[in-house]
């Protein structure tokens, strides 16, 4: 059999080293996120006391480790994963490259949400800014499909419409933070993004959310290289095009939603990682979802260590790093493999 | 046997097809002519089963919506161009409904290989899919059409953005389908090609079938010359074969 393969002269489909490289890459850089710090940790000990055996961090240590960097570091896999795949979807699903997950009016609809709960006088709203940027991103994107109408006949009215609703959501958090300056700086960090809030209960919320998303697209994404086709092509290959796309699209925006209201706007990964994962394997982004995933994680892990540690003791809004690190290495892989058109 | 019975199809508010009757004969070549507009790519897409229609169109005996078992493959006039594929992935997708997606088996990988070498595309499998020629483009979507063994074929406009050349050899690698017995239904401008190639031609005109039987009694039916509002002169070379030519003088 393995001779037949190789007098095809095919390379195969997907190659199951990929993934598994991805897993080792997120484990190492998960180890160096959680050991390093203002405060550097034993790696012996940190891997002793996560199994609980004797002879690992205790007190101060321990409690650094388990409260702050533990949460802290899952929550930034998490949004990295979701960010990194729902952009991958939407590139697919909109036959655009450049399209990333904040697309459907996701990023301004939170931005609007997180806004009004900051900057709502009288009641103490701020403890509730994930739910309020959560029903935001939700709200816009539904609103986006409700005035598209035709509900995916077309996928460039989806993307208008989305563009749309983005503007009218943006132009009424700018009239609410011209009305409270004093909340423009809380604001503006939050859509720098941020992992500082990172606790249990934040990862554990969202890592349902973003599982369960991330679980449903993953056992599409096989499908999903029918939408690259016309729809005609996709039906006479087996696949019901306008459900498909329902479906990603659906779970693409629970991730984000998820994303952006644990941790604000964190730009680029949604782009880059897709994107840089087909450069350097040379597949088709479906094809490796869950790779893309992985590696979406381990940048945003090892992004959240830079801005920890940089400026150190003061942090460095995680948008920040993503961009200034992803743009230069973006656009040098751009150059080389000429991404984008191909 | 592909048996349509009183075809309507409304796109808004106008009717794009108005009661076509017509049978598509099982492993011949039947063209589908007429002018911009006829209606011509509805049929394709109601022939495939994804155009809501009001009547009937039986494949066999089953109504075609209903059956997604059928293996169809349907090759558009504008294929989308995927980022980021390479020739062979490409091709590959034909064998998705056999294999399952995602899954590949040594018989398909054999099967594509083979493909590619027939199609001439052998060399070129590593290659992006949006680094191809038009020419090779269409190839491209013979091969997978090819690798898809289908029962059935849908082409809409093999040939129009092809050069002479490209469009015969295009033609060419289609015939390799009807050797393998599957059936054929293409829109074609160009009714000489058409009758050349095809068995059967059915005319179309504002949604209706205007005339429709062997490429040889359309040819030299005065039905066709009004068809195309007497616009064509129809000559038959030395060969037997019949030319149809539009006539230049037209409005004097």
């Amino acid at each position: 059999m393995k001779m037949q393969n190789s007098n095809s002269g095919l390379s195969p489909i997907w190659n199951w080293k990929i993934t598994a490289l991805s897993f080792a890459l997120l484990f190492v850089v998960g180890i160096l996120a959680i050991s390093f710090g203002p405060v550097s940790l034993n790696f012996v000990k940190i891997i002793r006391t996560l199994f609980g055996l004797p002879d690992g961090l205790t007190g101060q240590e321990r409690t650094l480790l388990i409260d702050l960097r533990l949460p802290r570091a899952l929550l930034a896999a998490l949004v990295g994963a979701a960010l990194a795949t729902s952009g991958a979807v939407y590139q697919t699903v909109f036959r655009n490259p450049l399209a990333d997950p904040y697309l459907l009016g996701a990023a301004a609809g939170a931005g609007l949400g997180a806004t009004i709960a900051i900057t709502s006088a009288g009641a103490d709203l701020y403890s509730l800014l994930p739910i309020f940027s959560f029903f935001g991103a939700i709200l816009a994107v539904l609103t986006s499909f409700f005035i598209s109408g035709k509900f995916f006949a077309e996928p460039n009215s989806l993307l208008l419409s989305g563009i749309a609703v983005g503007s009218f959501a943006t132009a009424v958090q700018t009239y609410l933070q011209q009305r409270n300056s004093s909340s423009l700086r809380p604001v503006y960090s939050w859509i720098l993004g941020e992992l500082t809030v990172a606790n249990w209960q934040i990862v554990t919320w969202s890592s349902i959310y973003i599982l369960i998303a991330l679980v449903i697209l993953i056992t599409v994404s096989k499908q999903l290289d029918g939408l690259m086709l016309t729809d005609e092509e996709a039906y006479s290959l087996g696949i019901n095009p306008n459900k498909l796309r329902v479906i990603a699209v659906v779970a693409a925006t629970l991730a984000t939603a998820t994303a952006v209201s644990a941790s604000g706007l964190i730009g680029f990964v949604g782009i880059v990682v897709p994107h840089l994962v087909r450069g350097i394997t040379h597949r088709v982004t479906n094809r490796g979802l869950l790779t893309i995933a992985l590696v979406g994680a381990s940048f945003l892990v090892l992004a959240d260590l830079g801005a920890r540690t940089l400026l150190s003791p003061a942090e460095l809004p995680i948008g920040v790093i993503t961009a200034f690190v992803g743009a230069p290495f973006f656009l040098v892989v751009l150059r080389k493999k000429r991404l984008v058109t191909q | 046997m592909i048996k349509v019975e009183d075809l309507n199809v409304r796109l808004g508010h106008r009717n794009v097809l108005k009661d076509i009757n017509v049978e598509i004969e099982d492993g011949k070549w039947t063209c589908l002519v007429g002018p911009n507009g006829a209606g011509k790519t509805t049929f394709l897409k109601a022939l495939l089963g994804s155009q809501p229609y009001s009547g009937s169109i039986c494949d066999s005996g089953v109504e075609v919506f209903r059956n997604h078992d059928r293996n169809v493959a349907f090759v558009p006039q504008h294929p989308q161009i995927p980022i980021g594929m390479s020739v062979s992935e490409y091709v590959m997708l034909g064998r998705s409904k056999r294999d399952g997606w995602g899954n590949e088996s040594n018989k398909s990988r054999n099967l594509v290989a083979d493909i590619l070498r027939l199609t001439g595309l052998f060399g070129m499998q590593n290659q992006y899919v949006s680094q191809l020629s038009g020419g090779e483009m269409q190839r491209a979507l013979i091969a997978r059409a090819l690798v898809q063994e289908p029962t059935l074929i849908l082409l809409d406009e093999p040939t129009s953005a092809l050069d002479l050349h490209h469009q015969i050899a295009v033609l060419n690698n289609i015939e390799l389908l009807k050797e393998r017995g599957v059936t054929i239904v293409s829109t074609m401008h160009d009714i000489t090609l058409a009758a050349m190639y095809a068995e059967k031609i059915v005319v179309m005109q504002e949604g209706k079938v205007l005339l429709h039987g062997t490429s040889e009694f359309v040819i030299h039916s005065p039905e066709l010359k009004a068809a195309f509002e007497n616009r064509i002169n129809v000559f038959t070379l030395e060969s037997g074969r019949p030319v149809i030519v539009a006539k230049k003088d037209l409005g004097n």
